[in-house]
């Protein structure tokens, strides 16, 4: 108890100065929280917008359909797959799939394109493009050999909604596949490979037309959680029902996301380790001048019995207590600076563009969590213990007669 | 004298001066080195997609962004490129290509590309495929029926060279037309995505594909070192005045790729951000340092008080010491980082663990670290000054002590 | 059985290039219960001997052991034990820990000691009592006078019971009153509780008051008077 008092104590001898290291711990677990909050609030968007844009959390495919994917490489019975989907625990949604390549024509423009058939119904639950319609209605059941295009291929194609698209491929059998529909909405996801090339239909539509026979290309399905997908995943690779397909999830999907993500969270930590060796070294002076201008102190305590464990002991409470007190008044500004921002957002400016290309909006919303608001300060706890330990671990080097003699 | 007098005064105790100068010399070094490092991925990124048919300059019919159509075709482009050789600096290299979207197709499989007419001799040095690795071949000049195509869609085609592909596209007078074309080469590229996208055929086949002489859609110039960057802007609109009566767009790297250049301009906000932030993370070292130096002198400042010393020469000396430790760290910190850059700026530093993230931000694998004189001139000027102005604190601190307090604290 | 017995000990400091001999083959017995001062000109070795008694230095050469019990033999966390125990120390220039308040000055011993903190607070009041500081338990080091703050440091040697109370120039910092009432309480002390006193001193007073003089010169014991 009287070394707790000792040490708290001994801070306040030199307000300033302790003030001052503090503020150097609590400005870097600040900062800190706030960027891991905003760094995994960024990742957090781009891993949604690409799981709502595209791949979903987990897809049930043929075997090598994802690694060269062809026509006739598909899920044979789907009715399988969605009722073992729908007794696995953790799933929140999912739907059929398929797609293939066609040429589309206009009156004046042929291009070619991905023409996705999906089922409405399910497919809001799982992706978003019902929410990205700027213009005419999103597909229904009720209106069959309709599509919807992107605003890209729109205007490529210089049609508008209400006119008429020729579709002409190749079905499942190898022969000639050719309809004409209807465009009754544009889309418009702002990645521009999507906005350019992609045409949606029923999937009733496609099946006829590609001569499917009920088998689609893929049924994609989102989890309850992000975290819980790798749980699923292995759930359903276990599965005996689905022992000939392919299970993959979002880092399958997408293998540039997941290492895009590393790659910005290693360069982050590089330089928050960078940071932090900074504020150990201009906070050392702090804890080494604690040291050696009580050098004769030391003696004193000594000579009456103190033992040199127990001095250190005393010296790194003293410099914890510091610590402690800077890292929380980081983490308390640290999270409401964040959760000011997670409620405004911050605006990416004139990188918008570009990051609009992987699916983040223009503003990106911080996320703080126990790990982003524990992480930071916890190295910086760490780094700043092993700044007190070398002036503190002086003191059992220290004869008590040389001590007393220092000024 | 008065320099001498600061500089023996740091060293009165050397293990905290290490210590903060320590402090100074990492935080400047990690910025030297940092922004470098950024600079060489920016740099890389540039090039990647000025390499990606970019160029530095792009002379295109105004629709032509918004709805690459053939009917969006180039005036009269050899008018076109004779004016461009007279307007650009010797070394600039002009070719013109006919770029149009199209369908590739053999007998298993059918993708979107987009076909692009070259002079295969022009490319070298102006985009990826003048010298991208390559099986077989690049077509030739004048090629009637050569082909070439990236490795992952000859891989998707299960083809190779030899064999035989048909491009279906529409044609200038709108109706769609197809020809057949041997591979004569499968080139690679740094990113996928690419190797996908384009197909290339020479100028001559181009222009039978599209039924049309002299149908280019674009005019691309590479163009020397020296006028990539401070000087493009004035060339460009040199070159867009002069092409005015041809009522064609001409565009620098900057303009045709917009969000690569705000992704610059952001780069450069968070690199000064982030270096004040390593400077308050150093700057509570500094004061702290100063502020202990000065009370441990308090006596001293005292003295030359009563000898009658002006505060505003205390303010100066102590501010004179802290220049001094400002300036060692700084020195040493900016010749370690630029000494570390040089090394890898030739060595370079493999991002190979993130190949696939690196790619998808259209990034090079290999990052070449390099210098950039402003970077360094920032990060010196950013510690010095701010580290002289919380230097003021102490400093006045130290001129206000008064003789008689400073008898009554010893 | 001995208090304190010295044999033989030497003592080479070396300042710069020059070596100086504080301590030159000294050997000294002093019994439990005895009033020692010991007297000689600065530098004579007298904070030597009293510094190496206490542990708080090594000798170059010879024994040291106090109630029996071998220095030579005894690791740095041996001897800050020994001192907890069995020795007390005041100095000339008082040494209070000044964050600490005089009775947390004297209590902080007894937790080393681990006593429990009722006791501690009992036993700490009741030797600032003693020592005539009644009344300014809570007083910070700054807050006291130079002759208070030797009892503070007298209190905080004699509240352990130590056997031994080491006293380097106790009186040197004082008045003449204080110092004469300083000495009287430690006389006390020593009657009282049997405690061994052994203090350096060039304070005539002080050497009036012990019951055996030793002098020193040059490193060497010059005399040895028991009165």
């Amino acid at each position: 108890m009287n070394d707790l008092k000792l040490a708290w104590r001994n801070i306040w001898r030199h307000t300033r100065r302790s003030i001052l290291t503090m503020m150097a711990i609590g400005f870097a677990s600040l900062l800190l929280v706030f960027m891991l909050s905003f760094q995994f609030g960024s990742y957090e968007s781009m891993i949604d917008a690409s799981v709502k844009l595209s791949t979903g959390h987990l897809q049930v495919q043929a075997a090598g359909y994802n690694e060269k994917p062809e026509m006739r490489k598909v899920v044979p019975n789907p009715g399988v797959v969605m009722d073992i989907l729908s007794r696995t625990p953790g799933i929140e949604a999912f739907t059929a799939r398929s797609q293939t390549f066609v040429l589309a024509s206009s009156e004046d423009r042929t291009r070619g394109i991905m023409v996705m058939g999906v089922n409405p119904e399910t497919e809001k639950g799982v992706l978003s493009i019902a929410t990205l319609i700027r213009e005419g209605e999103y597909l229904s059941p009720r209106a069959p050999n309709t599509v919807i295009i992107g605003t890209l291929l729109a205007r490529r194609l210089k049609i508008g909604v209400g006119r008429e698209l020729t579709i002409l491929g190749q079905s499942r059998n190898g022969s000639i596949a050719a309809t004409v529909v209807t465009v009754g909405g544009i889309f418009k996801t702002g990645i521009d490979e999507v906005d350019r090339s992609t045409v949606q239909m029923l999937l009733s539509d496609f099946d006829a037309l590609f001569a499917m026979d009920g088998a689609v290309h893929a049924i994609v399905a989102t989890a309850r959680e992000l975290l819980q997908v790798g749980e699923v995943k292995k759930a359903l690779q276990n599965d005996p029902g689905l022992k000939d397909l392919a299970v993959l999830d979002w880092v399958d999907l997408s293998p540039g996301l997941k290492q895009s993500i590393q790659l910005d969270l290693v360069s982050g930590i590089i330089m928050y380790l960078i940071l932090i060796i900074v504020v150990a070294f201009s906070i050392m002076n702090t804890f080494l001048m604690a040291v050696f201008e009580r050098t004769r102190e030391f003696g004193v305590m000594m000579a009456i019995g103190t033992t040199p464990r127990r001095l250190v002991k005393v010296m790194l409470m003293e410099s914890m207590f510091m610590t402690g007190m800077g890292l929380l008044f980081g983490m308390l500004a640290g999270a409401a600076l964040t959760q000011y921002f997670a409620q405004v957002g911050i605006p990416m400016g004139g990188a918008a563009d570009l990051m609009a290309q992987y699916g983040i909006s223009g503003r990106i919303f911080p996320r703080l969590s126990w790990a982003t608001l524990l992480i930071g300060p916890a190295m910086i706890g760490v780094v700043t213990f092993l700044t007190a330990l070398v002036p503190a671990l002086r003191i059992p080097g220290l004869k008590p007669a040389d001590a007393m003699k220092a000024v | 004298m008065f320099t001498q007098l600061a500089w023996r005064n740091i060293w009165r105790n050397p293990r905290r001066t290490a210590i903060i100068l320590t402090a100074i010399f990492i935080g400047v070094f990690s910025m030297i080195i940092f922004a470098a490092f950024s600079r060489g991925m920016a740099d890389g990124m540039v090039d990647n997609a000025i390499d990606n048919l970019v160029g530095h300059i792009k002379v295109q019919h105004p629709d032509y962004r918004s709805d690459p159509d053939i009917s969006h075709r180039l005036p009269d482009p050899n008018a076109i490129t004779a004016e461009l050789k007279s307007l650009l600096p010797t070394g600039a290299k002009i070719t013109p290509r006919i770029r149009v979207e199209g369908v590739v197709a053999n007998a298993r499989e059918t993708a979107g590309v987009e076909i692009v007419g070259i002079h295969p001799g022009m490319e070298m040095g102006v985009s990826f495929i003048g010298d991208a690795p390559m099986d077989g071949r690049l077509i030739e000049d004048g090629d009637k029926n050569g082909i070439v195509m990236g490795a992952a869609l000859a891989d998707r085609f299960q083809t190779e060279v030899g064999k035989k592909l048909v491009l279906t596209t529409q044609q200038a007078d709108g109706e769609t037309g197809s020809r057949a074309f041997r591979i004569r080469g499968i080139y690679r590229s740094e990113i996928e995505a690419t190797e996908k996208a384009y197909v290339f055929i020479s100028y001559t086949a181009a222009e039978q594909l599209m039924g049309e002489k002299n149908c280019a859609t674009e005019i691309a110039v590479t163009l020397p070192k020296e006028y990539r960057n401070g000087r493009l802007a004035p060339l460009v609109q040199k070159c867009r005045d002069a092409l005015e009566p041809y009522h064609v767009s001409v565009n620098g790297w900057k303009d045709l790729m917009p969000a690569i250049s705000a992704y610059l301009a952001m780069f450069d906000a968070f690199l000064y951000i982030w270096f004040v932030v390593v400077f308050i993370a150093m700057g509570f070292g500094i004061v702290n340092t100063v502020l202990m130096a000065v009370y441990e002198r308090m006596r001293e400042f005292g003295l030359l008080k009563a000898i009658g010393m002006r505060p505003s020469w205390i303010v100066r000396m102590v501010l004179g010491e802290s220049f001094f430790l400002l300036a060692a760290g700084c020195a040493a910190g900016t010749i370690c980082g630029m000494a570390v850059t040089y090394y890898y700026g030739h060595a370079g530093i493999d991002l190979g663990a993130f190949a696939q993230g690196v790619k998808m931000w259209g990034m090079s694998r290999v990052i070449f670290p390099a210098i950039e004189i402003g970077d360094v001139v920032a990060a010196n000027a950013v510690v010095v000054v701010l580290g002289l102005v919380v230097s003021i604190y102490p400093a006045v601190k130290a001129a206000r002590f008064t003789p008689v307090e400073t008898m009554r604290q010893n | 059985m001995n208090a304190v017995t010295v044999s033989d000990v030497s003592k080479i400091y070396t300042q710069g290039d020059v070596k100086v001999m504080a301590l030159n083959k000294v050997s000294l017995k002093v019994d439990a219960g005895e009033f020692v001062a010991i007297a000689g000109p600065s530098g004579s070795g007298k904070t030597t001997l009293l510094n190496l008694i206490g542990g708080l230095d090594s000798p170059d050469t010879g024994h040291i052991s106090v109630n029996g019990k071998a220095f030579e033999k005894m690791s740095s966390g041996d001897l800050a034990e020994l001192r907890l125990t069995q020795i007390g120390f005041v100095f000339q220039s008082y040494n209070l820990i000044p964050v600490f308040t005089a009775e947390e000055n004297v209590e902080y011993i007894l937790q080393l000691q681990g006593v429990g903190k009722k006791e501690r607070k009992q036993r700490a009041r009741a030797m600032l009592d003693d020592v005539g500081l009644e009344g300014k338990y809570d007083r910070k080091p700054s807050q006291l006078s130079g002759g208070q703050q030797q009892r503070v440091a007298v209190a905080r040697s004699l509240v352990s019971n130590p056997t031994i109370i080491l006293a380097d120039e106790p009186t040197a910092n004082l008045d003449s009153v204080n110092g004469e009432s300083l000495l009287q309480t430690m006389r006390e002390m020593n009657e009282k509780h049997n405690v061994t006193f052994i203090f350096s001193t060039h304070d005539a007073m002080v050497m009036e008051a012990s019951k055996r003089l030793i002098t020193m010169k040059d490193g060497a014991i010059a005399g040895d008077q028991v009165k």
